[in-house]
């Protein structure tokens, strides 16, 4: 019986596993890919927080959303500042310490950004507080998905 | 009766991971601080858009006071002793001339948040104080921002 996964050895080498179903054979890239599942879940869940903030019947507003460009702003200055930091093998620079400082103002914004809103009363407290509680999910998925995947020595390949 | 207190100690404190954690720490710190003052400005412009309760004239300490954050962390200590592999741009002397500018515009930046708080909003007995004491808040917490990234971080873990 032809089907898909025979095209695709990735699909093949998965069905094969799940047909011979035992602990024992996790090896390393089973366990990124269950990471990553894991990440994609916990941002799932952020967001859907910060949704909830705006779509409930009792908030009903949608400025929240815009914490959602501090969300996409904030992995930036990590990635620009190990890009640039390949070759030197210190555990700290000038670089590295403006990165943490901006990505903490980012996260700093992300907070006060629904504070403030709340504060002038254009959005309720309540939206306000689940707009927080999603940046809380949404900034520890992000700094679990560079505690997993941030490593150089992840072999791309193995894909 | 000298001396009475020379054979106190604070408790032991166990953190042998400190050291090298120190410039992410500060810089974490520093970057918290530098974004809250400025959400406490953005809150009281935003509470306050009229230039009669809160005169647009009071940001300039605020943008003037983030001037001097980035001239006083843009030489390294290493420049101003003269310890560095390069001139840079100016030499030694051009780096400590642009230091002591960037604190001076960091001292009069705080001194006129001051005056504003004081000399205007407590003295005129202004009803909505919150501008003032944003005005306040957001330079002093600059101000502290740029010394404790400033003088914190050391330079020996550069490398």
């Amino acid at each position: 019986m032809a089907h898909a996964s025979q095209k695709c050895g990735w699909c093949y080498s998965q069905t094969n596993y799940f047909s011979s179903y035992s602990f024992s054979s996790l090896n390393d890239r089973d366990y990124l890919f269950h990471r990553l599942i894991g990440l994609a879940f916990a941002c799932a869940l952020g967001v859907t927080f910060l949704v909830l903030a705006c779509a409930l019947p009792e908030y009903n507003n949608w400025w929240p959303m815009f914490v959602l460009f501090f969300y996409v702003l904030s992995p930036l200055p990590t990635i620009v500042a190990r890009r640039l930091s390949n070759g030197y093998d210190s555990s700290s620079s000038a670089c590295i310490e403006l990165c943490i400082f901006l990505t903490t103002g980012i996260v700093v914004s992300s907070i006060g950004l629904p504070i403030v809103l709340a504060h002038v009363a254009v959005i309720k407290w309540g939206a306000c507080a689940l707009v927080i509680s999603g940046n809380v999910v949404v900034f520890l998925t992000i700094l679990g998905y560079f505690k997993v995947f941030g490593n150089d020595d992840i072999d791309y390949s193995m894909w | 009766m000298s001396g009475f207190l020379d054979n106190c100690r604070w408790p032991r404190c166990e953190c042998a991971d400190f050291g090298e954690k120190r410039n992410f720490i500060v810089s974490v710190i520093s970057g918290v601080m530098f974004f809250t003052g400025w959400w406490f400005v953005i809150d009281a412009a935003a509470l306050y858009p009229d230039t009669e309760r809160f005169n647009h004239a009071f940001q300039t300490p605020g943008v003037i006071s983030t001037v001097a954050f980035f001239m006083i962390n843009s030489v390294s200590n290493g420049q101003i002793r003269g310890e560095a592999y390069t001139t840079g741009c100016m030499g030694q002397t051009g780096a400590r001339i642009w230091l002591f500018l960037g604190f001076l515009l960091a001292f009069g930046a705080l001194i006129a948040a001051s005056w504003i708080l004081f000399g205007f909003y407590v003295v005129g007995n202004v009803d909505p104080d919150w501008p003032g004491i944003a005005v306040f808040l957001q330079n002093a917490l600059i101000f502290f921002s740029a010394f404790v990234f400033k003088f914190g971080r050391t330079e020996d873990l550069w490398g």
